[in-house]
């Protein structure tokens, strides 16, 4: 067990650190990549920095944050780095059946898959957004960029995905049924 | 939050990594570093320099040797001419 004196009141503990925080790093990449294996990869990178930098780390919230901005960070790294495979074109985007219901698991492939079409910063804002459930100054915090950017994201991402989602014939009343 | 909002919540809802991926991490950050000996920036450039400014002391000292040779040759030819000119201006006095 590796177990680091951070503060004379506070020892961290980098295993539980890990457990603790493996989905939250883990769904950042993946949702970001799309990739289930570079994500791990990335998801890895980011536990082993956290680890060599374990002294600097001063309270387990603060491990959170910090592993946060470090996923992001890296993430968009890699997928930067990645070579580039052929982008899932909207067109080829499956076309949810029309009687799709909200809680449909075709319905969300479809909504990762649109997300994964945005460009790298809204697709970001977008997963800390409802990944992450976080508001859109702490969003503008991790990201380093202001809040009326975030804001400015978002806004123009849900209605791009709203008119794709028309546009193939899926309205609110027809999920709802 | 609107119907579409609430879409994309459980769509992005976190995922668990693979079973194993704690104890990989955890054998990867217990295994010790290797250090990778890194040439110093420094040294290379330092190295460089010695190597451009020997090359040039080089070339300068070639240089030099090539204009010794030229001036020889040209005192050569100019000695010859002189003593051409020498043996006619005696044969003419005679």
């Amino acid at each position: 067990m590796i177990e680091l004196e951070t503060t004379p009141e506070i020892a961290l503990d980098f295993s539980s650190l890990v457990r603790e925080h493996q989905s939250m790093v883990f769904s950042v990449c993946w949702h970001f990549l799309h990739d289930r294996e570079l994500a791990e990869d990335v998801a890895q990178e980011v536990f082993l920095k956290l680890h060599r930098n374990m002294a600097s780390i001063q309270s387990p919230s603060h491990a959170g944050h910090w592993l946060r901005k470090v996923a992001v960070q890296r993430a968009i790294d890699a997928g930067r780095r990645r070579v580039r495979r052929p982008q899932v074109a909207l067109a080829d985007v499956a076309e949810p059946v029309a009687d799709s219901r909200v809680g449909d698991p075709l319905l969300k492939e479809t909504l990762r898959r649109l997300i994964a079409t945005l460009a790298e910063t809204p697709r970001m804002v977008m997963i800390l957004r409802y990944q992450e459930d976080l508001d859109p100054a702490e969003i503008g915090r991790v990201m380093e960029m202001p809040v009326a950017t975030v804001k400015s994201h978002l806004q123009r991402s849900l209605a791009l995905l709203r008119e794709k989602l028309t546009r193939r014939g899926l309205r609110e009343d027809r999920w709802i049924g | 939050m609107d119907w579409l909002e609430q879409e994309l919540k459980e769509a992005l809802a976190r995922k668990e990594p693979s079973a194993d991926f704690a104890s990989r991490v955890m054998r990867r950050a217990e295994r010790p570093e290797r250090k990778l000996y890194r040439f110093p920036r420094w040294l290379a450039a330092a190295a460089a320099v010695i190597v451009l400014a020997g090359a040039g002391l080089e070339y300068r000292q070639y240089r030099g040797e090539q204009a010794k040779e030229q001036l020889l040759e040209a005192f050569r030819i100019a000695s010859v001419k002189v003593n051409h000119i020498q043996t006619q201006v005696q044969e003419v006095g005679k």
